[in-house]
């Protein structure tokens, strides 16, 4: 199955870019033709040109959840969203995007989206480094990465 | 005092939020936008390398990379004191047209105009892209899909990657076009062209041929006197790459025009009580609180900002459509809010008209493409990003490293603007604490039009939009919250 594993977030945001960490950690774990590692600082619309062709798509990203502490690891699905991206006022969510690709008769969409989330905390001040409650957290998500490139 | 808050915004997904201040009748008598701000970008860049800057610079912001990349490339060329040669400032300038292109595509069809096309009084579930798409046609929704299309790939063309370019160094780009590559842009210009046109079509014929949708565009909540603020070339036509900042009256005489390293001379910043956000005024005019007229220093940027203080477009379709508009709605300068929507399809014109000349231009494949640095400086740079003035401003040491850096981004320039209008809608349409979804729309649609951008930063798990009402009493203590789903 032709499947991306796609990192989301901004390198100089703090724990914003543990999407890409993820990324980077698993370019030493796992080297395999079928699979793409690939990174993005962006959402929505620009979200969807990256991963359209794709049969599966594993994106790891950075989530807020007032009821989780930072560092947490979930999956989800992007059904368990309304919207997933972009955090701006200027562009669709990732739902958004498909659906209206869909509508349009888009094929080469992915058939799986799975979103692995971290929780984080520091996102409002410039910085190249996680804090270490979610950099404690890459492990465990590569981990979760791992197992779901398993399943396909 | 009661104070209601709007947060979050529908279809914005920021974390912009809107706070709303009643009276004791429940009438509006207040109202800021509360954004927050993204922290210690200065400290963040002092000492790293200056020619790194339009990378991180394109990093600050998911909506507006390209702007950042540019305006900063243009500051490090005067930082490094050496001109660009022709050619890289006419591939820079194509690259930029390309963004112009999805960005204002983008915000029309799936953001902005949803208000118009599908019209004001819609549901809010039906006031997005599909509802475009269902009143629109499904071909329209595949030509609005595939000309953003084109203009993201017209800018990873140039830009060297889709989204964040790498092309930008001081003294000019880091890679030319090949012939194959301006037949691909050639084509995909031309397309671009007729469906900027076919915009505009689809703009008279559902929103100016519509009565009550012109009266809306043109009502008092929605009109804002204040003065008006672009890039213009030399012959005061707009221009989105270079040329001098013109600031316009509301009787749409020139009273300023200045070069961006002057700029500290002309905008000043303010901070009021109520909000964090600080709010630029022109200095020459003066502070005198959110207030509009020709004594309060609030100006606007945007395309209805540029369009207002241009005396023309540089293109001949594009031109026609300026005049046009003004002939329209009464005359120059435009106040009125909701005429962004119009002003930015005019631009989507322009920019596809200009892509053209540029692509046809023999300079656009010439391999001279960068001239060597000089001894490092201070610079200063400047562009037009989609929704305004984005102004980039180092000091760089004799080693090429950042010692300061300072930014005005366009959204700031709007604050004002933003805030007022945001009033003034809300004005209009709450009255004696009556609040409804579709009143609330209003609000937000005054807001809207200025496709305004906040730094973005993460997400909210689980995502959901729900919006909440806070309601104080006149000691400020939260007594009662409403949420709606």
């Amino acid at each position: 199955m032709k499947t991306i594993v796609l990192g989301v977030g901004n390198p100089i945001l703090q724990d914003d870019g543990v999407g890409l960490h993820v990324i980077y950690a698993l370019r030493q774990e796992m080297h395999d033709p079928m699979i793409t590692l690939e990174t993005a600082s962006t959402g929505g619309m620009n979200l969807l040109d990256l991963i359209r062709g794709y049969e599966k798509v594993i994106l790891i990203d950075a989530i807020k959840d007032h009821q989780s502490t930072p560092g947490e690891v979930k999956r989800c699905l992007l059904s368990d969203f309304h919207t997933v991206h972009s955090c701006n006022p200027h562009d669709v969510s990732l739902s958004e995007a498909l659906l209206v690709a869909k509508q349009l008769g888009e094929t080469h969409l992915p058939s799986e989206i799975i979103l692995i989330g971290i929780t984080v905390n520091h996102t409002d001040e410039f910085g190249e480094h996680l804090s270490s409650q979610v950099s404690a957290a890459l492990p465990t998500a590569v981990a979760m990465v791992l197992e779901e490139l398993k399943k396909a | 005092m009661k104070t209601i808050t709007i947060d979050p915004i529908t279809r914005l997904e920021g974390h912009g939020k809107i706070n709303i201040f009643l009276n004791d009748q429940g009438d509006v008598e207040n109202a800021y936008i509360q954004i927050p701000e993204l922290r210690g970008f200065e400290k963040f860049s002092e000492g790293r390398r200056a020619e790194d800057m339009p990378q991180i610079t394109s990093r600050i912001c998911g909506v507006c990379p390209v702007p950042h990349h540019i305006a900063s490339t243009k500051a490090l060329d005067a930082a490094f004191h050496v001109d660009a040669p022709i050619a890289a400032k006419k591939l820079r300038e194509l690259l930029y047209c390309g963004y112009i292109i999805y960005d204002h595509i983008l915000h029309f069809y799936f953001l902005g105009g949803p208000d118009f096309v599908v019209g004001p009084e819609a549901p809010a579930a039906k006031r997005n892209i599909f509802g475009v798409i269902e009143k629109a046609g499904l071909e329209v929704g595949k030509d609005v899909i595939k000309h953003r299309a084109y203009g993201q790939k017209i800018t990873a063309i140039l830009g060297g990657k889709a989204t964040h370019p790498v092309c930008g160094l001081p003294g000019g780009v880091s890679k030319g076009l090949s012939k194959e590559e301006v037949r691909e842009i050639r084509d995909m210009v031309a397309s671009c062209n007729t469906f900027a046109k076919f915009s505009l079509t689809l703009f008279e014929d559902i929103v100016l041929k519509n009565k009550v949708y012109v009266d809306l565009i043109r009502s008092d909540p929605y009109t804002l006197k204040v003065y008006n603020m672009g890039l213009v070339d030399k012959h005061d036509n707009l221009n989105f790459y270079d040329g001098l900042i013109r600031v316009t009256d509301q009787e749409a005489q020139q009273l300023e025009k200045f070069d961006v390293k002057d700029y500290t001379k002309h905008i000043a910043e303010c901070v009021v009580e109520w909000s964090y956000m600080k709010y630029p005024y022109l200095k020459s005019v003066g502070w005198q609180g959110l207030t509009d007229g020709k004594k309060s220093g609030m100006y606007r940027v945007g395309p209805l900002g540029r369009l207002n203080a241009a005396e023309g477009m540089a293109t001949p379709q594009a031109d026609k459509e300026y005049k046009r508009m003004f002939d329209t709605l009464g005359g120059k300068p435009i106040n009125s809010t909701l005429a962004f929507h119009w002003a930015r399809l005019i631009e989507l014109l322009y920019v596809t008209e200009r892509a053209k000349e540029l692509i046809e231009d023999p300079d656009i494949t010439s391999s001279h493409i960068r001239n060597p640095v000089g001894t490092p400086g201070e610079g200063f740079g400047v562009v037009e990003a989609a929704r305004g003035t984005l102004i980039h401003h180092y000091h760089v040491d004799k080693n090429g490293l950042i010692e300061k850096a300072n930014m005005i981004v366009a959204t700031t320039n709007n604050a004002g603007a933003i805030t007022m209008s945001v009033r003034d809608a809300a004005k209009g349409v709450i009255h004696k604490g009556q609040v409804s979804d579709g009143l609330l729309n209003t609000v937000e649609m005054a807001f809207r039009a200025y496709d305004p951008c906040f730094g973005c930063a993460t997400h909210t798990l689980p995502g959901g939009l729900p919006m909440t009402v806070n309601i104080y009493d006149h000691t400020k203590k939260l007594y009662k919250t409403v949420s709606q789903p």
